[in-house]
């Protein structure tokens, strides 16, 4: 048995290579070949690149890209190709940076993008933009310093974060009196929009006198929201609600409010409108989110893309609409 | 004496388990109550049964990287089984449970019958597990609600939850498995010298795999337990967690080397664990101080428990 190990393990090995190789072929017959197509029918081609394809709201925000993409074939003047690609983890960025150049090298002629970090991303946008190539920032904005220190101007098409968290924070604050205890639940504090998302809920809770008795990251995850809440309904007994940075940490909140017997009493609200979080909100056991409308965001981006390599647009920001979801909406 | 010897592992880090307890209580006022019991302990079965399984593979000599992932599949599976395919909660909870023992069977099978290092084969499954995960749920939080919760949520009568109850059960179980039984015996055996328990007559490839796939079907229980404490299918549940499950059980004395190591210190670890993330959570501390005090304790804590072997070896 000793003496044939070895040449079992060889053979083994041989055969993993080639399954390795067989899978490679496959992959390369599935996957869309972009360079052929660009060249042949001389449509336009669109890569978005995303953050997560593990998160709902980017699998809504591809949905909606892929549908207007397809749409756009039925003329010939609108049609163009589109690349979606998105990153393992949010925090990925080494891939969406690699993600970048290989869309360069694949012969895009546009990138939409909604960067995993607002800095590190930037340097990856400039070697794209000096090689000819359109790129639209959506969703997380590019910082405006490290831009400047790349002499780029990249436009941004996206929502108003902090507006529409200041929306879900004012609805909250009428449901409270002056003088009652909020935490709030941040996101990765180092985002952009986690950051927007703290100030407008900030900000509309200062405004109606409503106390912020703590501010901790749940680093946008359920399970870790639900461990942080349950601390904090000990240490603050007299919690009156709790605002969410995104709906994943809404629903770890509620679970853990749940759990302590106390969903009578606290309110809880969250953002992006997922469809779990719609269920609460209108079973009532959340109070509100907000919808950045994410099949909407790309289909933006992709239109502004295509103008401005048309040659008509002028490089401004332009901004989405956020709504607020309440249960009267959703009924 | 003995006795006094054999105990002394678990009793240091009741020590070091009794210390943080006191600290976070002097630090914080409402720390020290019977609620905060009640939440630490309701919020830990999921990590402790993984790290039960997690305990067993590391004594018989392997690692299993895949199980924060295995569980991912099992919450997927146990929401898309209840909502999508309107199964009723305990069958989809034991559909999450055989998913999570298949996956370990997979892990077990190709790491014995086939000589390749766990590291790697359950590095695979870590992606496969996730990738699955992402499949089942389309990628979207799947809702639940209150019919599962009711698995998590401590019971009013005592405090503790239903999901706490199994986990110490599983707990004392493996730990009569590992200290009184032949198979026990035989996977430290294997994991302190493998070629000399091969020589001795034992079939180890069996053993290896069937630790593997109990570490699979605890991870597979976890996922139930993750779904019930949230109410919800979180595609993203168990990200890490493997991690967490090899601090706790290291903590507990586990040697990562193989043949050394205790199911019960496992837990104290995981206690450990829970009473540091809930009260730095109640103190306030930001996510730097959190992951700082955390990676700092885990390794005093296995500095301390280096230096006290040493010397009652002596």
């Amino acid at each position: 048995m000793r003496i044939l190990e070895p040449m079992f393990n060889i053979r083994i090995q041989k055969m993993i290579h080639f399954s390795v190789i067989g899978l490679l072929v496959l992959l390369a017959g599935c996957s869309d070949r972009v360079e052929n197509s660009h060249n042949q029918s001389g449509q336009p081609v669109v890569a978005l690149v995303m953050k997560s394809l593990a998160n709902e709201f980017f699998v809504n925000m591809a949905e909606g890209a892929k549908n207007h993409q397809a749409n756009s074939l039925s003329d010939e003047k609108t049609a163009y190709q589109l690349l979606v690609n998105g990153i393992k983890n949010e925090s990925d960025l080494a891939q969406q940076v690699s993600l970048i150049d290989q869309m360069v090298a694949a012969g895009a002629d546009a990138i939409v993008i909604a960067p995993a970090d607002s800095k590190a991303i930037v340097p990856a946008l400039a070697r794209a933009i000096n090689a000819g190539v359109v790129v639209v920032n959506i969703d997380n904005k590019l910082d405006a310093e490290v831009l400047q220190q790349y002499q780029l101007d990249i436009p941004f098409v996206g929502p108003d974060n902090k507006a529409g968290s200041y929306k879900v924070g004012k609805y909250l604050a009428n449901h409270l009196d002056a003088g009652a205890q909020a935490a709030i639940l941040e996101g990765i504090p180092s985002a952009f929009n986690s950051q927007q998302r703290r100030a407008g809920f900030e900000d509309a809770l200062r405004e109606a006198e409503i106390k912020v008795v703590s501010i901790q990251s749940a680093a946008w995850d359920q399970t870790k929201a639900a461990d942080i809440t349950s601390a904090l309904l000990i240490k603050y007994p007299d919690l009156d609600a709790i605002l969410c940075a995104n709906d994943n940490m809404a629903l770890g909140a509620a679970s853990a409010i749940e759990q302590a017997g106390k969903s009578e009493k606290i309110r809880i609200v969250g953002f992006d409108n997922i469809s779990a979080v719609r269920q609460l909100v209108g079973q009532g056991k959340i109070l509100a989110t907000a919808d950045q409308q994410a099949h909407l965001l790309a289909v933006y981006g992709i239109e502004y893309a295509i103008e401005a390599l048309q040659g008509n647009s002028t490089l401004i920001d332009r901004t989405t609409p956020v709504e607020l979801v309440i249960k009267e909406s959703i009924d | 004496m003995n006795w006094v010897k054999k105990h002394l592992e678990e009793n240091f880090i009741i020590t070091s388990l009794i210390a943080l307890v006191l600290l976070f209580s002097i630090i914080t006022p409402n720390f020290f109550s019977l609620t905060t019991l009640s939440t630490v302990l309701n919020q830990l079965p999921a990590l402790t049964v993984i790290t039960v399984g997690m305990t067993l593979v590391l004594i018989v000599g392997g690692i299993d990287l895949s199980v924060g992932s295995i569980l991912g599949l099992s919450a997927a599976i146990v929401g898309a089984a209840s909502i999508s395919l309107g199964l009723p909660i305990w069958a989809a909870c034991l559909l999450g449970i055989t998913a999570g023992a298949l996956c370990g069977a997979v892990n077990g099978i190709i790491t014995s019958y086939f000589a390749l290092p766990s590291f790697i084969v359950t590095l695979g499954m870590l992606e496969i597990a996730r990738g699955l995960a992402y499949t089942t749920t389309a990628s979207q939080t799947l809702y639940i609600g209150p019919q599962i919760q009711s698995i998590a949520f401590p019971m009013a009568s005592s405090g503790v939850s239903v999901a706490l109850i199994i986990a110490i059960c599983i707990v004392a179980g493996a730990h009569y498995l590992l200290t009184r039984t032949i198979f026990g015996r035989y996977i430290t055996a294997i994991g302190t010298n493998e070629t000399a328990a091969r020589l001795s007559g034992i079939e180890t490839k069996p053993y290896r795999a069937i630790v593997l796939m109990i570490s699979g079907a605890m991870a597979g229980l976890g996922g139930v337990f993750s779904a019930a404490y949230l109410g919800a299918s979180d595609p993203n549940a168990g990200l890490g967690l493997e991690l967490s499950a090899i601090a706790a059980a290291v903590i507990g004395g586990t040697s990562l080397m193989g043949g050394r190591g205790s199911v019960i210190g496992a837990f104290l670890g995981v206690l450990i664990i829970a009473v540091l993330q809930n009260g730095l959570a109640q103190i306030g501390a930001t996510e730097p101080t959190k992951r700082l005090i955390t990676g700092s304790v885990i390794i005093i804590a296995v500095l301390f428990d280096r230096w006290r072997s040493k010397h009652s070896s002596e």
